[in-house]
């Protein structure tokens, strides 16, 4: 799963995947387009639902958290 | 009430006063009483349709809350997947009717507030009586504290923040003072932290709150509204009469008028509030400074875009209907297909920024037009790195600057829109930039005919030096007031009252030195 993740990062923002921070959203490195790009692609990769509550800056800090978010989505 | 009169210093100083002297678990009642008041000595009434937003805000959380906690109750009893999906959809459904109404009611309070001037002059045509329309006047603040008790019902619904169980500290979130008329808007889960931790009197932090008081009315009175003279005698002036190159100069003044207008009271608010030991959200991030229009708008009203991104443009991107559009455009167009949805969501939100912050036809256009520009640069986004590279462009100051002449340009052509007093006269304004551009009138005595003398304008450099000096400091990650707070006591000090004297004298006052009203408040 992580590196499915990886590689979605990879096409949208290869920024992300070099990011040590943690406010990937705010420091400008993904836009709100890329997010939603991002949403749309894990969605359909891993058959979830990424419901708009999900989409915030928390969950966009870094790499770490998408991939954590995705974990926690698919155990649901 | 402005925040630049002898009310409002007087408020803030017996508000500062109580707020010190009352033990910790009563201070929120304090700044609700001082917001109370600066809400009614503002509207000389009883906020009526402030307490209609409160208490629905108040109830529609209690009623989130209390139906996510049995959702809940009831998704333990499931066994299998698809009973837990069906009691899942069934309260979304019952909840997302009772947000409907909720929105329907708000919005509809704004809206009526906000169209009844314009739509005044219609009714009169058609023969309708208007005695009721007329007595309307909009509420202070109105189009920030709708906006905000929004974020927070629909943060409460997205389990981002427990809902608020008192009621009065709901109405204390939608009222606190320094930010009720022109923002920052703020989220409900970080200013109740912000409210209920402990506060103890500094001695320090009081300084630089009012340092950072001063320096907001410094742009405002010093900059804002000494530009103002200028824009509004050029504006005001026969269209045709006036060369090109007044309009640009003009319309180039505008956007810092707008920006030291707009930041000077964020600067006044954060300062009020530094006072208080409650810290409030950045608004601005020197945006001129920006290399690109959707980084602009990143760094400009920042708390009003993030808005927009977390309830309209992720709400729609993320709704069914959202999600059904973009399956059916990647299916038709494989590559350019998911842009659609954020194409869709762009436009959205801003034709909604448009229509927030006017009342007419311009503003829309405004909306549109930064709408697809936003649309367009995401669309083209893939290319700009194949397009450098076979242009030879490499990044670095000069190609930094261009991007950043290229932004000035977009916001100055957008200012016009926003600026003129009608379409009419915006539309012979581009013209006169084209057609009779007439660059000798700036060099000669017609520039100093619109309201600013030849000394005038040299304060103003003068001062916007000042300003794009702190700017560039601040820019480069420096903390002016800490490195102020580092000098020698005697510069220190000479720099603080050179700074007020500067206000005091140079400011521009009305009769009775009273002051311009902020801009932002009229959105």
């Amino acid at each position: 799963m992580k590196e499915k993740v990886l590689e979605i990062l990879e096409e949208y923002c290869e920024e992300a995947l070099t990011y040590d921070g943690d406010s990937m959203m705010e420091d400008g490195i993904i836009d709100s387009f890329t997010v939603i790009n991002i949403v749309s692609e894990l969605e359909e990769e891993f058959d979830i639902e990424i419901d708009a509550k999900y989409v915030v800056a928390e969950n966009f800090k870094n790499k770490e958290a998408i991939i954590g978010l995705v974990e926690r989505l698919l155990e649901e | 009430m402005q925040l630049l009169s002898y009310t409002f210093v007087l408020l803030w100083v017996i508000t500062f006063a109580l707020y010190y002297l009352v033990p910790q678990r009563r201070k929120w009642q304090i700044l609700l009483a001082a917001g109370l008041v600066f809400y009614v000595i503002g509207l000389k009434g009883v906020p009526v349709s402030l307490f209609i937003t409160c208490a629905t805000t108040y109830a529609c959380g209690i009623y989130l809350q209390k139906s996510l906690a049995s959702q809940r109750k009831a998704l333990a009893d499931c066994t299998d997947k698809e009973s837990k999906k069906a009691v899942k959809h069934g309260f979304e459904k019952q909840r997302k009717q009772v947000q409907i109404l909720y929105f329907a009611l708000n919005l509809g309070l704004l809206v009526f507030y906000k169209y009844t001037v314009v739509a005044l002059p219609f009714l009169k045509d058609r023969g309708v009586p208007t005695g009721f329309f007329e007595k309307v006047i909009m509420p202070l603040g109105i189009s920030f504290y709708t906006l905000t008790a929004i974020g927070y019902v629909v943060d409460v619904g997205r389990e981002q923040c427990e809902a608020e169980q008192n009621p009065w500290k709901v109405l204390l979130f939608l009222s606190y003072f320094p930010a009720v008329t022109q923002g920052p808007f703020n989220r409900f889960a970080k200013l109740k932290e912000e409210l209920e931790r402990e506060h103890n009197f500094d001695y320090e932090r009081m300084l630089r709150g009012i340092q950072r008081f001063v320096w907001g009315a410094f742009k405002k009175l010093v900059i804002a509204d000494r530009i103002g003279l200028f824009v509004d005698n050029v504006f005001m002036s026969q269209a045709a009469e006036v060369p090109g190159s007044i309009f640009a100069v003009a319309v180039a003044l505008y956007m810092l008028q707008l920006y030291a207008d707009f930041s000077g009271y964020m600067d006044m608010a954060l300062g009020v509030s530094e006072t208080f030991d409650i810290v409030l959200p950045e608004n601005f991030k020197r945006p001129y400074f920006s290399k690109s229009v959707a980084e602009f708008w990143r760094r400009w009203h920042i708390t009003l875009g993030t808005w927009f991104k977390d309830y309209v443009m992720f709400s729609f991107v993320m709704s069914g209907t959202g999600r059904k559009i973009t399956k059916a455009a990647k299916k038709k167009w494989a590559v350019m297909g998911r842009h659609a949805v954020p194409i869709m969501g762009t436009m959205l939100v801003w034709l909604f920024t448009g229509m927030w912050h006017g009342r007419t036809a311009s503003y829309i256009l405004w909306g549109i037009y930064y709408g697809l520009i936003m649309s367009i640069s995401l669309v083209l986004e893939a290319n700009y790195a194949v397009w450098k590279e076979k242009l030879h462009i490499r990044d670095g100051k000069v190609w930094g600057l261009f991007c950043m002449a290229r932004t000035w340009l977009i916001v100055f052509l957008a200012d016009v829109l926003i600026r003129s007093e009608s379409l009419t006269q915006a539309g012979m304004i581009y013209r006169a930039f084209l057609t009779r551009l007439n660059v000798r009138a700036l060099f000669s005595q017609t520039i100093t005919s619109y309201g600013i003398s030849k000394y005038g304008f040299l304060l103003l450099f003068a001062a916007l030096f000042v300003w794009l000096m702190v700017s560039v400091w601040e820019e480069r990650g420096k903390d002016v007031r800490a490195c102020l707070a580092g000098w020698p006591m005697p510069a220190r000090w000479c720099c603080y009252y050179g700074i007020l004297l500067v206000v005091l004298i140079t400011g521009i006052y009305g009769g009775g030195y009273d002051t311009a009203a902020f801009m932002y408040q009229s959105f």
